[in-house]
């Protein structure tokens, strides 16, 4: 008995590739299980059966919904989110659970029943999106509509919004709160393609001269691309949410350069970017203050520079290979050294007790399945759509390592999968449900070859 | 169903932009692997070794602390465990709270306890290939001994023959650079610190203290040398061949009474009342202690000579030691003579140990042991070895800072450190510093600090001179002459040492 026999439902198509990578990913996330909970208890057990197998069996679901569905999606992204998913989950159950607690109902919930609340929910959105999603019209149709409640949304947090460390991020509506800075990321990007994809002719070709023989595109061509972006850095530089000014940013460019392919256009942007930042640390103080304590952590050890500090030191602790799981981060007085560290630095406790950050390599994987996908897009839109979506989650990833790591100033954005943290979660489930939908391949052509008729539904 | 899009207009293909894009997008990745590589094994090491780093602290509250041994196997310090079961240190005696520094929970730690803090917790000292094999062991729950050279029983007598003065005193094996003792006075009350019962007052105590006793004046003390700086000008000068044993400056005898004019200065001395008109030689110079002498010496050698010779014995830098040292310093470096010197006046009284010279008394220690190390400087070590809980033994390096001077030229300098104690002029001065039955080399200094304080006295020297097998310096702030106070206390010192030698 299979769907396909009923007439309506789409012919199941087996996902073999995605199956042996979703075991091998189950199986590290077993025996990193196994590994915590050895090390907490001295026997061999698993730390936390029922979250594991919770998660896991999310796991499969979605992918044999994706097998019922019939659809020709790609087939590493699932396990490869799935792993990076499933390591967070593990540091969450390894930190201590009184880090977050909430009341949900009748239940109090600590950091990693959360934590698996929220990545249950994202594979959700991600298997519902991947099916349902069938046409990109939808995004593309209404650019300015999706960028003009985007910025409405982030105004809104600016007007009503809590402050959380400093920083103005969090939308409280009654029950419901998020950071909509989070999902505007994702608007930014259908924003950019669908008005990239269209004028990228024009800003390639139509060019005025700036000075000499340096030419940039029109400006009437540039100017809702880059109001769009002014909008979404100036609310989130006021915020203080610098990680996501340089995300935005970043995107930005490279789906520029995508799109018009002018290095030259670039460059400018790039050399804009550090004015506009040597400005920035002119005008705010706090921007001045994170770049003296990039610069040199060690200048006020127990002050500014404690959390970069202690990140460092976690590295070190770990080594090649790390201390094991549960080994590693010594508590002191029953405090963690790191402040944030589920949510500013999963990757230096992932580093200390995992060793050299194996796990950027998932990101890359990540990056690299987004850029397939928007190689083989039909068109330009599809095509720029994929790779800001799969940009966005290499970016960001590469953005707050490059910062735990002290190789550029620390911006307080989220390690994407990994850190706590319910809308980059949920958004983050979202991106990999659109790059799915829009990996799809097309039903099976026609015509192919078969040997005979084979019997269906039974004989 | 329809795939519009396929075969559609397309100006320029985005395929191999996106090829780019990725790669660019795997360098910042292979940037990224790079810089964890930096924190994860290039600076692993002193980062996870650093006192302050999170696992030190932790392991410090669970990890019971290895014992101190002196050279004997006298335990220095030990731990015991508060009511809350976590581990503080015990040490044997106050005189120790200059070289072992303390631990404690809420002030940190200092002294050899900071500098071997992940070795005392038992998680240094491994190469990365142990370090892996250390994931498969249990966790340690104490750590490593740690064996110092310190005779404790020396030790307690420097620092009871300083008593109430501030000051400090350096003993060592000229031959190994082992330190024997290491005193500076006033000492803390660094058990105090270390309960953590006592530990607020103990260091509000130690830390308010007008006497500083925080400060390692040994090893951290800069001093004004006076004639024990001599012995650094006679290396200079005979290293470099400016003078012999035989040189002597015919404007000495006439300058005695009226002093030396240099540039309109006059170097004094004290010493004619019963050489009179005597052409002092090297041997007789040192043993009188001739500032005169010394000052012609000084300004015959020249700034670079005099320059040279200080940097080889290790001024101006660091002394490479377990534990932090100040450096020496022979002028302030800005003037326009060679060597930094301001002028000639500044070089003559720095030849006699005035002018801008400052010394850490570590420094003259060693200055005192190259000479009777035949001219090879050793690299003076607190901590001889690592011992493991399961018994297994890792010794420190041993070594030396190389060759200052000829061993010739060092014979030469014993000839006249000896006479100077031993000699019949030279016992005027430091007969305190003489042990009965074996020679004592040596030589005192008396700095003055201008105003009207009394001045720091001091004493550098070794024995037995044939055969040394101790060096000291010792310096006793304000303590008046160096044969009033500071050879004295040297000469109890090697006699309590030379005895207690089988």
């Amino acid at each position: 008995m299979t769907a396909a026999a009923l007439p309506g439902f789409p012919r199941p198509i087996l996902r073999r590739r995605e199956l042996g990578l979703l075991l091998a990913a189950a199986a590290a996330l077993v025996l990193g299980n196994l590994s915590l909970g050895l090390t907490r208890t001295g026997i061999l057990t698993l730390a936390d059966p029922a979250g594991l197998l919770i998660y896991l069996a999310a796991l499969v679901s979605v992918h044999f919904a994706l097998v019922t569905a019939g659809r020709r999606v790609d087939e590493v992204l699932l396990p490869t989110v799935g792993l990076l998913g499933g390591i967070g989950l593990l540091l969450a159950e390894r930190l201590p659970q009184d880090l977050v607690v909430q009341q949900v109902g009748p239940a109090v919930l600590g950091l990693a029943s959360l934590q698996l609340v929220w990545l249950v929910l994202a594979l959700v959105i991600a298997a519902v999106v991947a099916i349902t999603v069938r046409s990109d019209r939808w995004l593309r149709l209404y650019k300015y509509t999706w960028a003009a409640s985007g910025l409405g949304l982030l105004a809104l947090t600016f007007v009503l919004g809590s402050d959380v460390n400093g920083t103005r991020l969090t939308l409280d509506l009654g029950p419901v709160s998020g950071q909509p800075s989070e999902l505007l990321k994702v608007i930014l990007v259908v924003f950019f393609a669908a008005y990239l994809a269209e004028n990228r002719v024009l800003l390639a070709d139509a060019r005025v001269h700036l000075v000499g023989r340096l030419t940039v595109p029109p400006a009437p061509y540039l100017l809702p691309a880059g109001l769009m972006l002014a909008l979404a850095l100036g609310i989130v530089v006021i915020q203080r949410d610098l990680g996501a000014a340089l995300l935005f940013y970043a995107v930005f460019l490279c789906l520029f350069y995508l799109a018009t392919g002018s290095k030259v256009d670039v460059a400018l942007g790039i050399g804009l970017f550090l004015v506009g930042f040597v400005i920035l640390a002119l005008v705010f103080p706090h921007v001045r203050d994170r770049v003296a304590t990039w610069l040199d952590p060690w200048a006020d050890p127990l002050g500014t520079g404690f959390q970069t500090i202690q990140a460092l030191h976690a590295f070190a602790r770990g080594g090649l290979l790390g201390t094991g799981l549960g080994a590693g981060l010594p508590t002191i007085g029953g405090q963690l050294p790191i402040p944030a560290v589920h949510t500013d630095f999963p990757l230096a406790a992932l580093g200390e007790e995992l060793g050299m950050a194996g796990v950027l390599g998932c990101y890359l994987v990540v990056v690299a399945r987004g850029m397939r996908i928007a190689a083989a897009a039909a068109d330009d839109v599809r095509a720029l759509l994929c790779a800001g979506l799969a940009l966005v989650i290499g970016v960001q990833a590469a953005i707050i390592a490059a910062g735990n790591l002290k190789l550029i100033p620390l911006t307080g954005i989220t390690l994407p999968f990994i850190s706590y943290g319910g809308s980059s979660l949920l958004v983050n489930g979202l991106i990999v449900g659109l790059l799915l939908a829009f990996s799809d391949r097309g039903p099976v052509p026609p015509g192919e070859p078969r040997r005979g008729r084979r019997v269906r539904g039974g004989a | 169903m329809t795939l519009q899009g396929i075969g559609g207009r397309r100006e320029r293909p985005l395929g191999a932009r996106v090829a780019r894009l990725s790669l660019v997008l795997a360098l910042v990745y292979g940037g990224l692997t790079l810089g964890a590589g930096y924190w994860q094994v290039f600076r692993a090491d002193d980062l996870s070794r650093d006192p302050a780093d999170a696992g030190v602290i932790a392991a410090a509250r669970s990890v019971v602390r290895g014992r101190v041994l002196d050279r004997d196997g006298h335990i220095l310090a030990t731990s015991r465990r508060d009511a809350a079961g976590e581990p503080y240190r015990v040490y044997a005696d106050a005189s120790l709270s200059a070289p072992l520094g303390y631990t404690s929970r809420l002030y940190g730690s200092a002294g050899l306890e900071a500098a071997y803090a992940s070795e005392l917790l038992g998680a240094g000292g491994d190469d990365p290939a142990s370090r892996a094999l250390a994931k498969f062991r249990p966790r340690v729950s104490r750590g490593d001994d740690m064996r110092t050279s310190l005779s404790l029983s020396l030790q307690r007598l420097a620092v009871q023959l300083l008593g109430t003065d501030r000051g400090a005193v350096v003993a060592l094996d000229p031959r190994t650079g082992d330190v024997l003792a290491m005193a500076s006075t006033p000492t803390y009350d660094a058990s105090g610190i270390a309960n953590p019962a006592t530990s607020r007052a103990a260091f509000a105590a130690a830390r308010d203290d007008p006497g500083q006793p925080l400060l390692d004046r040994a090893i951290q003390g800069r001093y004004v040398p006076g004639s024990v700086f001599k012995i650094v000008t006679a290396i200079a000068g005979l290293s470099s061949g400016a003078i012999t044993p035989a040189t002597t400056f015919p404007q000495q005898p006439g300058a005695e009474s009226t002093g030396l004019l240099v540039d309109g200065f006059r170097v004094r001395d004290g010493h004619h009342l019963f050489t009179g008109s005597e052409l002092l030689d090297f041997n007789r110079a040192t043993e009188v202690s001739c500032n005169i002498w010394y000052a012609l010496a000084g300004l015959r050698t020249g700034g670079t000579g005099m320059d040279e010779a200080a940097r080889r014995l290790g001024f101006g830098a660091p002394i490479p030691f377990d534990l932090a040292t100040a450096s020496s310093q022979l002028t302030n470096g800005g003037g326009r003579l060679p060597g930094g010197f301001a002028d000639d006046v500044e070089l003559a009284n720095a030849a006699y140990g005035q002018g801008e010279v400052l010394v850490t008394p570590l420094q003259m220690a060693l200055v005192a042991a190259t000479v009777a190390n035949g001219g090879v400087e050793p690299r003076p070590r607190l901590v001889t070895a690592f011992v493991s809980p399961s018994g297994v033994v890792r010794d420190a390096s041993s070594g030396t800072l190389g060759r200052v001077l000829s061993a010739g030229d060092a014979a030469a300098i014993t000839v006249a450190m000896t006479q100077a104690v031993e000699g019949a002029d030279g016992q005027r001065f430091t007969s305190g510093a003489q042990v009965a039955g074996v020679t004592v080399a040596g030589k005192t200094g008396t700095a003055q600090l201008g105003g009207t304080g009394e001045p720091h006295s001091w004493f550098i020297g070794f024995a037995p001179a044939e055969a040394p097998t101790i060096a000291i310096a010792v310096v006793v702030e304000q303590g008046g002459h160096g044969g009033a106070r500071a050879a004295p206390l040297a000469g109890e010192i090697l006699a309590a040492f030379l005895a207690a030698k089988p």
